[in-house]
């Protein structure tokens, strides 16, 4: 870019040097607004006391140590987090990638493809809905089916002991789909050669699949498995809509504790803390699985 | 995606032949083929159990829409319609504020889609096809940026809008007023870029030629116009994947506008009107016209998808494979 250039015509005083920060701009005020700002806004929240009415109070760790020590609640939610994600990720990973090895290998595949893509592209409203018909409804579509083979169905969200089993059958239902379409895309990633070749050396179909397909799909799995249980431990707009945590809180998880502790009861402080133990609680359980998938490869999983 | 389908047609070769069995006349012949019979009917034996569970309650609630009052009020209630009442459907529209429901969320999806689109080809052209100070930083932020779950982001973006500086009657503290709460700039800001959107396009530039870009430098093209007349239509597929994704997110999206519409019920959007219906769906006699709102709410996007579905599955996978 020459002197005369700059001055002939304005659209050329952006250089090749100075071009990508000008396309960054929208990211980058988003980011410092949007991400950078909630995230310290909220860690000074969570050392303090605040209802958005008066002004925030600091109180140093005194929330975590309530959270810790005189919230029943909270740990309960905790441990129901717990059982929720390894609900949701020990039925629904093996699941999808079971109808993934099957879809992979059948024809009609965009007939399948649609079939299994209906429950993710369903809002979660609409999901918490139609099984709330099926589930809760005395004459539910669920129970019928089951008393035609003599079974007499539970009070599957009426029940405690019944309603953690219905949402995270729920959650499986609706994701499933999603990551039988990621498993399927990592199996056609992987050479079929490699197949051929086992076959012929008389390999078992069984042993093809855990010598050969299971350590290529590693990094699928890694991807299912993290974002899977990151998913899980955040989630509750389906918990909201189906059970709204009860009944007696057998189904409420952290995340929907925390909505209601900030936006219904207004302890907007406490909240924060809650979702910083939680964003941890999600990194720690993000590393273990890194360093167990990376180091012990697929037998660990 | 050529891949599957190319798997598609070999498996086509899986498929037994009965005339084969006959012809070959061993028992070892028939001992393989009764096999291959079995594989057959396992494969497909969980792929329509399957797909029975994903229809099924989609099909339940369409029964339900079509009942009258009276079939469901009936005890047990009668569960086939005896005559379909496709006026419920009508009724969504009349009885309920489907209308304004509906235009809520075409605009604030739209908004966000043509917003994120926007940012993230931007960022991902910069990302993808510049050198400079800073870049990796950058990337590395987009990358760890998308662990962070939503949930962390409700309380301080509800406030922060809420004393958002001279908006809605706030003074330059945000003191006075509402803020942003109540326009649909509260819906729209808080998603006008996506760090899973940078990433995507940034993996779709990646693809455009720099010798392309480097000619076009020569004979006189401006950096805008590289982006503008060279990457972008080139990304074309890559930008339908990613706005068919984000159509479909927050068409869905249900938390966040549920929390910012409590105060203004004429930012409603579909998603957030039927979860208001929630306490009348416990009455039995409005049910039929809630099932039929549901549908309305579901249908635009199920026909968008099955019409774009390719786009969508390789967002899917571009995410995981190459991330």
């Amino acid at each position: 870019m020459t002197v005369s250039a700059l001055r002939l015509n304005p659209a050329k005083m952006v250089t090749q040097k100075t071009a990508p920060y000008l396309f960054l701009v929208p990211v980058l005020l988003f980011g410092l607004v949007f991400f950078a700002l909630p995230l310290v806004a909220s860690l000074y929240l969570s050392f303090t006391s605040w209802n958005s009415l008066v002004a925030p109070r600091w109180i140093g760790l005194a929330n975590y140590e309530h959270l810790f020590t005189r919230d029943p609640l909270f740990l309960k939610t905790l441990l129901n987090t717990l059982v929720f994600t390894v609900g949701v990720v020990g039925i629904g990973v093996p699941a999808s990638l079971l109808l993934a090895g099957v879809f992979s290998r059948s024809r009609y595949q965009a007939l399948w493809r649609s079939i299994y893509s209906l429950p993710m592209v369903t809002n979660v409203v609409a999901v918490g809905f139609i099984w709330w018909f099926v589930l809760a409804d005395p004459w539910g579509v669920l129970n019928r089916l089951l008393a035609l083979i003599g079974i007499a169905g539970p009070a599957w969200l009426n029940d405690p002991s019944t309603a953690m089993i219905a949402v995270v059958m729920v959650f499986v239902w609706m994701h499933l789909g999603q990551n039988m379409l990621l498993f399927s895309a990592g199996l056609g990633a992987i050479d079929e050669s490699l197949h051929e070749a086992a076959r012929i050396d008389g390999a078992s179909e069984a042993r093809i699949f855990w010598s050969i397909t299971l350590p290529l799909l590693r990094p699928t799995i890694l991807f299912v498995l993290i974002t899977s249980v990151i998913t899980a431990i955040s989630y509750f707009a389906l918990i909201l809509v189906l059970t709204e945590g009860g009944p007696v809180n057998s189904t409420n998880v952290t995340a929907l504790y925390i909505y209601g502790m900030a936006f219904t009861d207004l302890r907007l402080g406490r909240a924060s803390a809650a979702a910083y133990v939680l964003l941890v609680v999600i990194f720690l359980v993000s590393l273990l699985q890194l360093r167990v998938l990376r180091r012990g490869g697929v037998e660990a999983y | 995606m050529r891949m599957l389908s190319h798997k598609a047609k070999t498996a086509q070769a899986d498929l037994p032949k009965p005339r084969d069995a006959t012809n070959a006349g061993t028992t070892a012949a028939h001992a393989r083929t009764g096999r291959k019979w079995a594989v057959w009917i396992v494969k497909y034996g969980i792929l329509s159990l399957g797909a029975v569970i994903m229809i099924l309650p989609f099909a339940d609630m369409l029964i339900g829409a079509l009942r009258t009052p009276v079939e469901r009020l009936a005890r047990p209630p009668v569960y086939w319609p005896a005559i379909p009442q496709w006026h419920n459907f009508i009724r969504a529209f009349t009885d309920l504020p489907m209308l304004a429901w509906l235009t809520n969320s075409v605009i604030v999806t739209g908004a966000i889609t043509v917003v994120q689109l926007v940012t993230s080809a931007l960022a991902g052209f910069a990302l993808a096809k510049y050198r400079f100070r800073g870049q990796n930083l950058i990337l590395r932020i987009v990358l760890v940026a998308q662990i962070f779950p939503f949930f962390l982001f409700i309380i301080p973006m509800f406030f922060i809008l809420r004393y958002w500086p001279f908006a809605g009657g706030n003074d330059w503290l945000g003191q006075g007023g509402t803020g942003l709460l109540d326009s649909y700039l509260a819906l729209i800001l808080p998603f006008a870029v996506s760090w899973y959107g940078v990433f995507l396009m940034r993996q779709f530039m990646l693809t455009v030629p720099d010798e392309l870009l480097d000619a076009a430098r020569i004979d006189g093209a401006s950096e805008f116009g590289l982006f503008w007349r060279i990457a972008l239509p080139l990304v074309r597929p890559g930008m339908v994947t990613l706005g068919l994704l984000v159509w479909i997110y927050h068409w869905n999206e249900v938390i966040w506008t549920m929390t910012v519409t409590r105060a203004a019920p004429e930012l409603q959007t579909v998603t957030v009107g039927i979860q208001l219906l929630r306490s009348e769906f416990f009455d039995e006699r409005n049910q039929s016209l809630q099932q039929a709102a549901l549908a309305v709410s579901v249908i635009p996007v199920i026909v968008l998808f099955l019409c774009l579905q390719r786009f969508y599955v390789r967002g899917l996978s571009m995410g995981s494979l190459k991330g």
